[in-house]
């Protein structure tokens, strides 16, 4: 069993910690960073309620090892509204479409969507719907998630 | 569901990782993406010794001309890579779409072209994407660099012919013409899922004539199959006249699908032979019209 | 019926307020069981069985109990020092002995009967696969038909596997009509077992504080139904009981009631006198949680040559695995299976059964096996008498002329609208023009089908259950005039804290943001049930309304008497108090509250000081929603997938607080009905093993698998307070008849659809080529996580005889190379002659025994394994002193290595 010294930045923050090998990334941000925003909801990377963002990309924080994220910059859900609780364009999205209930997939669904938003050019909607096929919600049937990334999207896709 | 323990390595070179593998004697698994292994590692199905992380491994990314004419892809070259890579969608377009298929969004950033074929996984797309084309997979370790071509390669349902202090270092995949016909398709419960039945191939034609064919299926059996009686019967044959249901069938009777409560092997069979001729003649029309 | 005048209008109520809850969860700051850190925590992790019945023998912990980071691990003995009765959720005792860990025996898998107490769960899971166990494995009883068939009981000192039993053997009568009517159509439906499967799993967080007080973290269904329960099982006082629950993802039945691992941690914690912790992971709550819905029901409904019903007969099971949260034989399928219908006569025959399975859960809505069986009955009675479907419904079903009514159970209906709902439907569906367009997609090989049904459902049903009496909701205007709403009522999703607040606002006066509501702790507020059984609007709505109405009309006096007005002349708007013509009397809310607090001198003689009310409502006896479901879809007849391609939901919930939490409940309903028809299932194979695993394997329906729902609202203010009627549990009743219907329409041409759940595009696929696709005798596949082959146990060191450098005899580290990695165990062997024993251990598995043939330095034995599939693994090892090598044949699975080292003390 070997543990290793890693330095990750959390939403803006530097982070050191020493972690065991096996630590799962997900772990790490929940329990020795404090960040409870990244919910849990399988352990085996199909329900997408871990999705955080990792060096600009969207992961499922589930399927890497905290060892694995020495040197990243990771963004989670905790990292998006501004200082004053303005809400990243994202959740507010969601939240004029109803797009929650329980809250607990909600998360990874910001995640990937802001993943996907983030660039110059808002990417279309067949690509933001595509994505959220790896998202899995057991509340709201999706109507609100669809409504809310179709507005995210491009207008003419 | 937490991993059992194990020792953690990530090599910088691999030289180093060979000898990581090496030195474990059996019990080292090598880590790519880990989009299939960290479930397995959570539900204690597997429990190595010792985790060899490749991601450090420069030399084991990117895309480039193999030695000997076609296209050399690092096995861990994220699949998101493979699918924005320049020279894949001009010299292997059904690698990317291939690659399209699987998972999701989070999984293609991490996950990998070697970590998929390295694996075996019977209804996965690139290890039957690779075996329709003819790829050959480069495997290094303390002993020495060998050649396994993809057909030599999968033996049953996640079980290879990679020893357990091999790497893989490079997958190589052959030229085909540029104006290949590709053919794809992919039949799932929903989107991700494994495959109820696949097909992934590419035919090429010359003076109107079919002159190659590589054509194999996934989730049709223990390991990826090549369809090689529809490849023989397709040889020589023109696009108008197609014999698009014969050939089919021939494809079909090579499968050994399995039933499982997804699906029962009748049901592959006979979506596949379905799944065949309307893939095939679509991919033709298309051709024809163009 | 009493909309009753109230000083404000409905500035609030009706209207598709953003959710206050949704700027925490949006923001991950949402506080779930997982997120409750205290100070001196430990893990807990179970020790569950792996068959499905037999004996402990024993239970060796010698090595768990090592392991660095093990603080202790409890089994039924040392939690048998305190007494815990596991209730069902209504507080009443079980038929039979359930206690949280098993003692001597297991009654199925993924039975806990050991639990380790540990600085991690990483750690905690480690020392669970050290535990060595002995088991005598006997023969389970699995499927419905296993328990009625099979001389084996699975519960000690019962006569028979019924759990429970109603309804009667032999109705002379009834069959008497059955056998003479003109038409009569048999409705046989196999439904699967479904896990509730929300995104949250279960969890709970005990800190006991002194010998008596416990704070408990809960994923629950209501804090104030949680803390009684508990206080109620260990038979301690409730006042020193304080359940907390902010945040839970979703339940649906599964968390409606604490259950026998939650109670193990608390009891462990009680004991041990440290927090613990336990999260449900996603493996146990897909295979070892309650389940719900495996059911097998016929149904027998005569019908005249018009179409009118005359009698029908039900005979209905329901597999209670061997610990249900309460016995159950579902007697609701039988009320409720005619009661918006015109029928006769109605038998009826209903039985659970005890199995060697995980215990029966609730899942939404319960009794949805009625409207499934009914609405497809009537569209097979319709396709079989050449009678339209919809015709077929408007002839039998109850409208609101033919009420009032009572039903033969007893139900009275004075306000079902399920007919004007479906009127209300089909305004927004041309049903004549989509069979043009059906008939012509036929001609083009195109196969579309429109599926209806039509319900009733019982919501907020109060009458003869102690814990679902009333509701009750404390209002508090503070001195700075905002307002604090404690209620019984609990979210999981459902947005209490927003539409109570509309209430609440609307009722005083008083703008939505300066009301706060909570329901997440039992030590404030009062009894209630929470969400269960779809009534919180009703119920929790009623309380927010009359403990309003309190408030408001004491406020009003307070004001009449400050400002020398009539009480009649105060109106409350905006958290302003006005006098009707006098605009230079308004006040603030503020002013008066800080009065009525600090000042109470000058309040009115006699008066209680402050501004505070409580109500405590008893809903009606039984509030009814109908609705009716409309949708469309096509199926692809080359390989049974379908595409569903609209749906209109028509449905009266009385009077909508936030019509966006309202659709809401019915698109998720909608979609768990969906999974349900075609997706989920979660089957129990015949050793016991549930083997959807992981959600690979249990597939919830994605983003792709819904439609857009369209809603109609046809709403009558129900007689209860404020006009509600529930809504929570409605899509998942009709939502799959709705579906099952449009594919039967759409497969009509190609044959009967055989209502055997999930229907599979394998089994569409069956129906439309007209045979069977089934499986023949194969070998299964392996399983979407495919696992490894080596025998399993525990790595428990055992002390290594001392054996001849020449003989394999002694303890052995082997590492065998399967497919998915490399997998370490260890064996002991012995040779006599030239015969090998041995046993090897591994992981989290049984030690598995073996007698081989030995040649010199050369053996060879086979090994049965079961799991996770039946397999037999064939060794061939030659050894050479201290090391061992081989092949395994593992079957379809090919070859692996195997190599070994010996192991000295």
């Amino acid at each position: 069993m070997s543990t290793h010294s890693i330095r990750v930045v959390i939403n803006g923050r530097a982070h050191s910690a020493s972690v065991e090998g096996r630590l799962t990334l997900s772990d790490f941000l929940r329990t020795d960073a404090g960040f409870t925003g990244v919910h849990v909801g399988c352990e085996h990377g199909v329900c997408g309620a871990c999705t955080v963002i990792v060096d600009g990309e969207a992961v499922r924080a589930c399927l890497m090892l905290a060892v694995q994220a020495d040197g990243c910059q990771i963004t989670t859900v905790e990292g998006l509204a501004a200082p004053d609780g303005t809400l990243h364009p994202v959740q507010q999205a969601l939240r004029d479409e109803h797009g929650l209930q329980c809250g607990f997939c909600t998360p990874g669904v910001v995640m990937t969507l802001v993943a996907l938003t983030r660039g110059p050019k808002r990417p279309s909607r067949d690509v933001l719907l595509e994505s959220l096929s790896g998202h899995l919600c057991r509340c709201t049937g999706y109507q609100g998630i669809r409504r809310a990334a179709i507005k995210l999207a491009a207008e003419d896709a | 569901m937490k991993p059992a323990p194990f020792e953690y390595v990530a090599p910088d070179t691999i030289e180093e990782a060979c000898e990581h593998l090496a030195a474990a004697g059996g019990g080292a698994t090598v880590l790519a993406g880990g989009q299939t292994l960290l479930p397995l590692l959570a539900l204690r199905m597997s429990q190595p010794f010792v985790l060899v992380d490749i991601q450090r491994i420069r030399d084991l990314v990117g895309v480039k001309p193999a030695a000997d004419g076609g296209t050399r892809i690092g096995p861990m070259t994220r699949q998101s890579a493979v699918i924005d890579d320049a020279t894949i969608a001009r010299k292997l377009p059904l690698v990317a779409t291939a690659t399209r298929h699987i998972g999701h969004h989070p999984i293609r950033n991490r996950g990998t072209i070697g970590g998929s074929i390295a694996l075996g996984e019977p209804a996965a797309e690139l290890p039957a994407t690779a075996l329709a084309l003819g790829a050959v997979v480069e495997l290094r370790s303390t002993r020495g660099t060998r050649r396994v071509a993809a057909e030599e390669l999968y033996w049953g349902p996640y079980s290879t012919a990679i020893e357990s202090d091999e790497l893989m270092t490079a997958i190589d995949f052959p030229d085909w013409p540029a104006d290949s016909i590709a053919l794809f398709r992919e039949l799932a419960p929903r989107p991700g899922d494994f495959a109820l039945v696949g097909l992934t191939g590419a035919v090429s034609v010359r003076e109107g004539r079919i002159a190659r064919a590589g054509l194999a299926w996934f989730g049709m059996g223990p390991t990826p199959i090549r369809a090689r009686q529809a490849e023989a019967a397709l040889l020589g044959q023109t696009l108008d006249k197609l014999e698009v249901g014969e050939v089919a069938e021939l494809a079909v009777r090579e499968t050994a699908p399995f039933d499982d409560h997804h699906a029962s092997a009748e049901y592959r069979r006979t979506v596949g032979r379905r799944l065949f001729a309307r893939t095939l003649n679509e991919a033709v029309s298309v051709r024809r019209s163009a | 019926m009493t909309v009753a005048a109230h000083s404000g209008e409905s500035r609030y109520i009706g209207k598709r307020l953003p959710r206050s809850e949704d700027g925490r969860l949006l923001t991950g700051r949402g506080t779930y069981v997982d997120d409750i850190d205290l100070p001196g925590m430990l893990h807990v992790a179970f020790v569950r069985s792996p068959i499905a019945r037999g004996e402990i023998r024993s239970i060796d912990l010698s090595a768990a109990l090592d392991l660095p980071g093990v603080h202790a691990i409890y089994t039924a003995k040392e939690l048998a020092q305190l007494k815990v009765d596991m209730l069902s959720f209504f507080l009443g005792a079980p038929a039979i002995a359930i206690a949280p860990l098993a003692a001597e025996r297991v009654a199925y898998v993924g039975d806990p009967f050991a639990m380790v107490v540990a600085q991690d769960r990483y750690v905690a899971e480690d020392a669970a696969g050290l535990v060595l166990v002995d088991y005598a494995e006997e023969e389970p009883v699995i499927t419905l038909s296993d328990a009625k068939s099979s001389s084996t009981i699975v519960h000690g000192g019962t006569d028979s596997n019924v759990a429970v039993g109603m309804g009667e053997e032999d109705n002379e009568e009834l069959e008497e009509l059955l056998a003479h009517a003109p038409h009569v159509i048999t409705n046989t439906i196999t439904h699967q077992r479904i896990a509730q499967a929300p995104i949250e799993t279960r969890g709970v967080v005990v800190a006991p504080q002194g010998s008596d007080e416990l704070t408990i973290y809960i994923s629950c269904q209501s804090p104030q139904m949680a803390a009684r329960y508990i206080a109620t099982a260990f038979g301690l006082p409730q006042t020193g009981i304080r359940v907390i629950a902010k945040d839970v993802g979703g339940s649906f039945g599964l968390k409606v009631q604490p259950w026998r691992e939650e109670m193990a941690v608390i009891a462990a914690g009680r004991l041990c006198g440290r927090p613990l912790k336990w999260i449900e992971d996603r493996l146990e709550n897909l295979t070892a949680s309650n389940h719900a819905r495996e059911q097998e029901i016929t149904v027998r409904t005569a019908f005249d040559e018009n179409g009118l019903l005359l009698a029908s007969h039900c005979d209905y099971s329901i597999n209670n695995g061997a610990y249900p949260q309460g016995a159950d034989c579902n007697i609701a399928v039988a009320i409720f299976m005619w009661a918006a219908y015109k029928l006769p006569s109605f038998g009826f025959q209903a039985r659970g059964f005890y199995t060697n399975t995980p215990g029966l859960g609730a899942y939404r809505g319960p009794w949805a096996m009625e409207t499934l069986v009914r609405e497809t009955s009537l569209d097979i009675a319709a396709r079989k008498l050449g009678i339209d479907p919809i015709e077929i419904r408007r002839r039998n079903i109850v409208h609101r002329a033919d009420q009032p009514r009572t039903t033969p159970f007893g139900i009275v209906l004075e306000d079902i609208t399920p007919a004007e709902c479906l009127e209300a439907l089909l305004e927004k569906l041309d049903v004549a023009a989509f069979r043009e367009e059906q008939a012509a997609a036929r001609k083009q090989g195109r196969y579309l089908g429109l599926g209806i049904a039509a319900y009733i459902e019982p919501t907020a049903g109060s009458s003869g259950i102690a814990v679902l009496a009333s509701d009750v909701a404390q209002l508090r205007i503070e001195p700075t005039g905002k307002v604090t709403a404690v209620l019984s009522t609990h979210s999981q999703g459902h947005g209490t804290q927003t539409t109570m607040a509309q209430v609440i606002a609307d009722k005083l006066g008083v703008a939505f943001e300066d009301v706060s509501v909570y329901e997440d702790d039992s030590s404030r507020g009062g009894f209630g049930a929470g969400a269960s059984g779809s009534r919180q609007a009703v119920a929790g709505g009623g309380a927010s309304i009359k403990a309003a109405e309190l408030l408001a009309d004491k406020l009003k006096r307070i004001a009449a008497h400050l400002l020398n007005a009539e009480p009649t002349s105060v109106h409350i708007a905006d958290g302003m108090v006005h006098i009707a013509g006098a605009p230079e009397k308004t006040k603030s809310l503020r002013e008066i509250a800080e009065i009525a607090y600090g000042d109470p001198e000058r309040l009115p003689a006699g008066m209680e000081a402050g501004l505070e009310a409580q109500y405590r409502y008893r809903p009606p006896p039984i509030t009814l929603t109908s609705a009716a479901h409309a949708c469309i879809v096509e199926v692809d007849t080359d390989t049974g997938f379908l595409k569903i391609m609209r749906w209109i939901s028509s449905e009266d919930c009385g009077v909508m607080i936030n019509p966006a939490v309202v659709e809401g409940q019915i698109a998720g309903g909608l979609a768990q009905a969906i999974g349900t028809v075609l997706l989920e299932a979660q089957p129990i194979d015949a050793r016991g093993n549930p083997t959807a695993a992981t959600f690979k394997d249990y597939m919830l329906p994605t983003i792709f698998d819904v439609p857009d729902f369209e809603f109609v609202h046809a709403n009558t203010p129900s007689q209860a307070e404020g006009g509600f009627r529930g809504v929570g549990e409605g899509g998942c009743i009709v939502g799959p008849p709705t579906l099952v219907n449009a594919i039967a329409d759409a497969l009509a041409p190609f044959g009967q659809l055989t209502l055997d759940l999930p229907l599979t595009p394998t089994k569409l696929l069956e129906v439309i080529e007209g045979r069977s696709l089934a499986p023949q005798a194969h070998v299964a596949a392996p399983s979407s996580m495919p696992a490894p082959l080596a025998a399993a146990a525990v790595v428990t060191p055992e002390p290594v005889r001392a054996a001849a450098p020449s003989s394999i005899d002694g303890m052995w580290k082997l590492v065998l190379a399967t497919p998915l990695g490399p997998q370490t165990f260890t064996g002991r062997f012995a040779t006599q002659g030239d015969v090998i024993i041995g046993t090897l251990y591994s992981g989290d598995l049984d030690p598995a025994s073996f007698e081989g043939k030995m040649l010199g330095n050369h053996c060879q034995w086979d090994l049965k394994v079961t799991k996770p599939i039946s397999i037999t693994l064939k060794y061939n090892v030659w050894f050479e002193g201290e090391k061992l090598h081989g092949k395994v044949k593992m079957g379809i699975f090919g070859n692996a290595k195997l190599i070994g080292e010996r192991m000295h003390e």
